[in-house]
Order: C-alpha cells, then structure tokens, then sequence
C-alpha cells in the first residue's frame, strides 16, 4: 500500500536498525525445553526414584516430598516416570527429525537449485507420497512389521515426514534460488556448493527452524497417539503416551495420574508452538508455509 | 475568486501516520478549495503525499495509526474527526474515488456488474433488476462494448483499460458530485490513457461533477485542469491557474516538474531532464525548504527556513520559495 | 495424477502383508487356522504364485467390492468396514459444522481489530488449545465435563446408532464431535484470520470502503471470500487427517468407527481388516483432498485462471 511505500522509502534512507525484541515469555519456553532435555538426558544420573519400581506400601499416594508429584496405581513415582517419559518422546522425535531434515532438506535445496529435471521428478515422487495418509501410513508399516522397536518408530516416522520436508524447504529456497543475487553468484562463477551454503542455506534456515519446531511437536503428539494404540514402546517402559493411557482405567479414583502426564507433555508442546510462532514473526515467515 | 460556491473547503490539513520508525508527515498545511464543476490537478512526484492527501480529503485513510487535523468541509460537510458511520452517508453519493491500479482495486472474486451495482442496491434501495438495468448503462457509459454480457465477467477476464473503465463505472454509480481521480492511468498503455482521460473529461462534464485530478504527469494536467496544485513532501509549494503555472511559474521544483515531461513543442529527441537528487525523507525532512537539497538555487536560507506559500502577481497564483525565478514570459505547454 | 496415486497407496496397501514377519498364512489364519481355511486363503490371495501375479489376483478382488474374509471374525471385510464407516463420516460432518460455525465469526472479528484485546483473547486461547493434544482433551472432557453432566462417554455400549434413536445417537457423539471440532477449530480460526488480515489490507476493501458500505458488509461480502482459499486447503487436509486419524477419540470413547475396527483389529492380529481399513481411508483421504481442489477452483475464479 502507499503508506508501506512511503515507510519503505524513508527507512532506505536512515536503515534504524530496528531491533525486533522476542520477549521474556520466548525465553521462558526456551529455558522451559531446554530443562526438559537436559534433564531427559541426566535422568540416569539425577537423584529420581526408579520408574518401573513398584512399591505396594504407598498405591495412588498424593504428593509428598518423597514422591514429588505422588504415586500410581502400582506405586510408582510419577515425577520420575514423567522425567523417563519423556525421554521417549524425545527420542523420537530428534530422531525422526534427523531422518526427515537429513534427507528432505538436502533434496529440496538441491531441487530448487537445480531446477529441471532432476527437480520435476523429484517433486512428482514427493508429491505423490504426501498424498498419502502419513498417519494411517505409519500405523499400517509399525502394526505389520514386527516385532516393534524404538528405531524403527523413529525410521517409519522420519521416513513419512521427508516429503514433507522436501516441500517446505525446496520452495523456501525457491523463492531465494531465483533472486538476482543468486543468479550473479553464478555468472561469477561461483561454485554450485558455495552458493548451496553461502547463498540458499542462511535464507533457509529461518524457515527450517520454524518447521522442525512444529515437526518435533507434531512427533510428539503422534508418539502420544501411537502409545494408545499399543504401537509405542512396550510397558513398562514409561512413555507420557503410555502414562496418560494407563491412567484411564482408574480416572476417576486417581486424576492426577492423567494430569501431570497430560500437563508435561502440553507444556512442552506449548513452548515449542510459542517459539516456532515467535520465531516466525522475527524471521517474517508467512504462517501458510509451514 | 470567482463568488461561485465552493463544494470543497480545504484548511490546514495535516496527516501524520505513526510508523514503528516514527511520526510520518505525509501532508502538513494544505488549504485550497475546489468549485462546483471545476477539475483541479494535483501534481507531484511519487511519495510526495499526493494520493494520502487525496485519500485524507474524502476521509478514507487507513484507520489504524493515523493523525489527521485542519479541516475538510465537503459541501457541507466537515470530513476531519467525522467517524466511519458518519463518512459513509457521504462516499459514493457525495465524493467516490477512481483508484490508481485497477488490476487490484476491483475485487477479484466478484463479478464486475454485482461491484457496480452495490452502491446502487445497498446505498440508493434499488431493487436487483432495477439496479442491473442501471448497472449496464453505467458499463455502455464507459465505453465497454456488449454490457450486458460483461456485467458478470470476474475482472481478472478483463484487460487493465477495461477495468479501468469498470472503475469509473462504480464511481460514477451513485452520481458523485466530486470525482477524486487518483493516478487513473498510471498502469495503462499511453494510448489507453488518453482515452480514459478523455472518457473522464467527457463525464465530467456529462454529469456535472468536479474532479480532482492527482497525477504524476504534467502533461496529463495540462488540457484538462482549470487549476494545479503542485506539491512536494507533503505540502503545497505552488498553486495556481493552469496557465499561469505552466507560463509563469516560480519554484525551482515546478520547473523541474515542467522540464521531466515530454512537450509537443519540442524538437524531437531534445533529452527530458531529470531532476537531480531523491526525494527527501519523510521521516526527517530537512529544516528548511524540503526540496532546498536537490536545488541549484537554494541558499543557507532555504536551508535553515521553511518558506511559506506567498502571492505571486496573479491572483490565486501562489508560491514557496526564498528565491523563486524570475518572472517572464515563457512558452506555453 | 490421482489415478497414479490411487495406484500407489494399493500397491503400499497390498505389499502390507508381506512386511508380516514368517509365512503370511499362518499369521492372517491366526486362530481360525485349518486346511480348509488355508485353502481358502490361497485361493484368495494367491499366495503360493509369484510376487506380480498375487498383486494381480488381489486388486481383481479388490475392484469388484471383495477385501476378502477375515479368518478370525468370519466376516466379510467389506461389510466390516460399511457398518463402521458411516460413524466416521457422522462425526467428522458434526465436527466440521460446529468448527466452522464458531471459526468463521472469530476469525472476523480478530481481523477487524489485530491485536486489539479481543484478538488476543481469541488468539492466545487458540495457541493453547494447539497446544492439547485430542487424546488429553477427551481426559479432560471427560474428567471434568462428561462426568459431571452424566453424559455418556466410556464402555462398549456407550454409542447409540442413528437409526436406532437419533436423540441418543447425537448425545453419544457429542463428545468425539467436539473434540474433533476443537482441534479443527484452532486450525482454521488461525488460518482464516492470517489470510482476512492480508485481505483487508488490499486495495480493493479501501475501494469497497469508499462506496460507504456497511462495516459488516465489507467483512461479509468483500473480504471473506478471497480469504477463504488457504482455509478450503487447510480443510481438505484436516478432514482426511481426521479420517485417518479419528482412531484415538474413537478408541477412547469407545465409538466403533473405523478408526476403532483398526486398532481392534491390530489387537486381534486380523490383518486383512487392517489392511482393508488402511485402503479404504486412504483412498478416502486422497478423494477428500481432491474434492476441495475443485472447491477452491470455484471459490477463487483467479486460481483456474492461472
């Protein structure tokens, strides 16, 4: 509009450095997942009771200084089996992420780089396994192929995210790929890798980092729904899936043991949305694509 | 002046826009007035506030983060602190805007003729057929050929004149006594725009309105303009008769203006000046005169003082400038 | 392209049971294995011919209307799954209707005013409900709504079919309607919204604004539907994820959609039903996605245009 113009061509004159602030409450979410990953990765090492121990003497016990958020139906410690949990959850989802953004976003810079051939075979594959059902994709390989483990959870759902990689960051770098900037790094002769790290990836990048915060919270919601269906990790490993589908049987004589499950695994979610949206805002990444 | 009544009253307006890099003066100090009937031009560079100020007359600026002050008297009817509901009992009956870039001032899911007969249907009552009828006289009225058929053709099946032409069209629908034409043929083909110009001098005339003409280009006010504002950082720095500003025009930037358009009498291939420099900066506009910068006459004074608009020796002619050129007869456009 | 994917997803559907660890046989037969049975089966599958020709043998089957018999319920897989389906179409049609009923007026009312105190009301409820996951809703749900109100919301009996009582059939799926509507509903409200802010910045609502129209108008008729495209697409997305991904409302609430005869039949082992779900949702899925391409074409005449 007029007025963006006006704005536009009086900030080319004094560029004020605008300095966009991200808030207390995006460090707070970022304080907030980096406390759950340290401690998901300390859990051996840190002071926490055994999660699958089952003490008898204290069933459905509330919470206490010894259990700190109380016990389950078997006597086991919530609070550690929630810091345990949450290890899975974790794991799987870094690991689908390293799948998906190891293979799809290599592919989608190239494909947008390269254009041609290689680009429009590449994206009719892709787009034909993005119309598959990923869901229902990864429920049918993990209920066939047996017997079930965590690595191949995590390579089913790594392998059914690529495509979706591939697309977000292929027109991510598309969209840079063609501005003039590229095109004379490349008359100059510049080589194809220093243009793919040089030029594409810091252009990318914004992008891929809003989309792997909302890939990791998606694994992680999709972690939670394969527990209930028993595709998970086998009890008694905890898991916060496997936590909030035990506790269902009993939800009405032991609440809480649904809802500090439940109320772990939304906050961390939360986090992640919150700072992939604050994170998109600061880059200036339109919502539609993600 | 001429005792005739004025339809526009314009004084002392003033639009800020608050920017996250600060207070924006798009327009400071502009007063002026408008006959019935008369077509007056506004010329300036682009940024220079023209189209702001266009927008700030009728009242339709954006209404987040604007300040206006001064005064609009619109027949009658004072636009600045009037609220949304109270302004619009006046546009599109009373003063109805022709947008600048009809690739996307029509809206593009909408068919043209339901676009030109809205006003008729929710602002004047009419009734579906009633207002179709009168939707495809407006179309013929245009010069689009076949109305009946192109009442329900999306814009985007159109060419950029055509849809020009749809613009008027919908401006004209409620029968507007004041036509603010902003930039009507900037994104048109030269031969497109002289006619849509002179569709809209035909109109003018027609229907009894006055216009108000904004534009980039002299030439375009030349023939079809009894009066011209020119301005530059969003104030007014010379007013007049049309020929008395093309003839006898004192500051150094109308001069320049003069000079960046092509003129008939010209011998062919005589090289347009350009003038030299930017436009300033809005959000920190130079003490003195804005344009002092990018003037080979400008002195400290012009510099360090902001020059007020002053009477030149025909009446209504008025300048700012610390050093205007000398007065002497020059040839006509 | 659709009919090459359609392809594709029978080819995946089919090649299903050969990830199955040992001889497919004895794990389809399951309990139900015998001689006469295991005959059967090889007849249906072709199972004892080359890799190709049992692709073959199966798709034939398969376009006639014939997923096979499951061994271990002794019924048909397609009469399974036409009991089941129409549960699910029930409940994504009620959830979609209640979404979209309270998305729409939100979404507008946010846009009049970003970031006034209403916008960031809605907005900021609706990055927490993003933020729940639909199985930790339904716990919710039922933990502080559905027991209290005495609504019904757990145990086998719990779903009342619509032929039977249609009163107690909305009233059972009230609960899965609006979880499903929740998550659909934060999606589309943040969706909509983005896209009328876009749209009221075009030049063509200021135009529209100048013929001194309504407010309400301008919202209605100018605004809303060129803002609608990225919201149809979005659509089309989450009713076939709905589709496939139904299966936890339903298993917790124990409503015998699709979603439900899926995990029911992962924990029986009943593989041909697992298989014949997984065909049937995902062709549905691809068909849903389809159907709003079309939509979208005629919503936004610029789109066929391109």
């Amino acid at each position: 509009m007029y007025v963006n113009e006006m704005v536009e061509e009086a900030s080319v004159h004094n560029r004020p450095e605008r300095k966009k602030r991200l808030g207390l409450l995006f460090w707070i979410c970022v304080g907030w997942i980096a406390l759950n990953l340290l401690a998901a990765a300390l859990a051996n090492v840190l002071p926490l009771q055994n999660p699958i121990f089952q003490n008898y003497a204290s069933v459905n016990a509330g919470p206490s200084l010894h259990h700190l958020l109380g016990t389950d139906d078997l006597g086991r410690d919530i609070f550690s089996r929630i810091v345990f949990g949450s290890r899975v959850s974790i794991e799987v989802s870094l690991g689908a992420m390293v799948i998906g953004f190891g293979v799809g976003a290599p592919l989608g810079m190239l494909a947008a780089y390269r254009r041609g051939k290689f680009d429009s075979i590449l994206s009719s594959v892709m787009y034909v396994f993005l119309a598959f059902p990923a869901i229902i994709a990864t429920i049918a390989v993990l209920s066939f192929w047996t017997p079930r483990s965590l690595l191949k959870i995590i390579v089913v759902i790594g392998v059914a995210s690529i495509p979706l990689v591939y697309r977000v960051i292929r027109s991510a770098a598309m969209t840079v790929a063609t501005k003039d900037y590229v095109v004379a790094a490349k008359v100059q002769g510049a080589t194809d890798r220093r243009i793919l790290m040089k030029e594409l990836l810091p252009n990318v990048a914004p992008i891929g980092i809003s989309f792997l915060l909302v890939g990791i919270a998606t694994v992680v919601t999709l972690e939670g729904a394969l527990a209930f269906l028993g595709l998970s990790v086998n009890a008694p490993t905890p898991s916060w899936g496997n936590m909030i589908n035990e506790s269902l049987a009993i939800l009405q004589t032991n609440p809480w043991l649904a809802i500090f499950p439940s109320l772990a695994m939304c906050l961390f979610l939360l986090c992640l949305n919150f700072i992939g949206d604050r994170l998109r805002a600061h880059f200036d990444v339109s919502e539609g694509k993600l | 002046m001429s005792t005739e009544r004025k339809l526009l009253v314009v004084k002392d307006l003033a639009t800020t826009f608050h920017t996250p890099s600060g207070p924006l003066a798009a327009v400071g100090g502009v007063s002026f007035d408008l006959n019935q009937n008369e077509t007056l031009g506004i010329v300036g560079e682009s940024g220079s506030g023209k189209t702001v100020l266009s927008r700030t007359i009728m009242g339709l600026q954006p209404r987040n983060n604007v300040e206006v002050s001064g005064s609009v008297l619109l027949n009658g009817f004072e636009v600045v602190g009037a609220s949304e509901k109270e302004k619009r009992s006046i546009w599109g009956l009373e003063v109805a805007m022709i947008f600048q870039d009809p690739m996307t001032s029509l809206n593009p899911v909408m068919r043209i003729g339901k676009q030109i007969d809205e006003i008729l249907r929710v602002r004047l009552g009419m009734d579906r057929q009633a207002a179709k009828a009168k939707a495809i006289d407006l179309l013929d009225l245009v010069g689009i050929s076949s109305p009946a058929e192109r009442y329900n053709v999306f814009p985007g099946e159109l060419s950029g004149g055509m849809r020009q032409r749809v613009v008027i069209a919908t401006a004209l629908a409620g029968s507007p006594k004041l036509l603010m034409a902003d930039e009507p043929t900037t994104g048109l083909d030269v031969t497109i725009q002289a006619q849509i110009l002179n569709l809209l001098e035909e109109l003018k005339e027609r229907m009894q309105m006055s216009v108000v003409l904004v534009t980039h280009d002299l030439g375009v006010v030349a023939t079809r303009t009894s009066r011209i504002i020119v301005m530059y950082a969003g104030r007014i720095v010379e007013m007049g008769s049309t020929r008395e500003v093309f003839a006898r025009h004192r500051m150094p930037y109308t001069r320049a203006l003069l000079e960046g358009s092509p003129k008939v009498s010209n011998p062919s291939h005589t090289r347009l000046l350009a003038i030299p420099g930017r436009p300033p900066n809005m959000l920190n506009l130079p003490k003195g005169c804005s344009f002092a910068p990018r003037c080979s006459f400008a002195t400290d004074r012009c510099r360090e003082e902001r020059p007020e608009l002053e009477a030149a020796s025909e009446p209504g002619h008025t300048f700012a400038c610390w050093n205007p050129l000398p007065v002497k007869e020059r040839a006509s456009a | 392209m659709l009919i090459v994917i359609v392809f594709i997803i029978t080819v995946g559907a089919f090649y299903l049971i050969h990830l199955l660890p040992g001889d497919p046989a004895v794990v389809i037969l399951g309990t139900g294995d015998s001689p006469a049975n295991r005959a059967k089966l090889y007849r249906q599958l072709g199972l004892n011919k080359p890799i190709l020709e049992q692709y073959f043998v199966w798709i034939k089957n398969v376009v006639r209307g014939n997923l096979g018999t499951s061994f271990i319920s002794q019924t048909s897989v397609w009469s399974t799954i036409k009991t089941a389906l129409p549960i699910d179409v029930e409940i994504i049609f009620l959830s979609q209707i209640l979404a979209f009923a309270v998305a729409i007026p939100t979404a507008m009312r946010s846009a009049r005013k970003p970031d006034g105190w209403l916008d960031r009301i809605l907005s900021a409820g609706s990055f927490t409900l993003l933020s729940i996951p639909s199985f930790v809703m339904i716990v919710l749900l039922v933990l502080f709504v559905a027991i209290k109100l005495g609504i019904p919301h757990t145990g086998p009996s719990s779903y009342i079919s619509l032929s039977a009582d249609w009163i107690g059939n909305l009233e059972s799926l009230a609960l899965p309607s609006f979880t499903l509507a929740v998550g659909s509903y934060v999606v589309y409200y943040r969706v909509l919204r983005s896209d009328l802010i876009a749209t009221l910045q075009e030049e063509f609502i200021t135009m529209a604004r100048s013929k001194g129209i309504s407010q309400r108008r301008i919202m209605w008729r100018h605004a809303f539907r060129p803002s609608t495209v990225a919201l149809l697409g979005t659509a089309g997305v989450n009713i076939g994820g709905l589709l496939a991904g139904g299966f936890i409302v339903q298993y917790l609430l124990s409503i015998p959609g699709l979603g439900y005869t899926l995990i029911a039949s992962i924990g029986r082992s009943d593989y041909l039903v697992v298989q014949g779900v997984v065909l049937v949702v995902s062709v549905g899925v691809i068909l849903i996605n389809f159907a709003f391409d079309i939509v979208i074409n005629i919503v936004d005449p610029r789109i066929s245009r391109e």
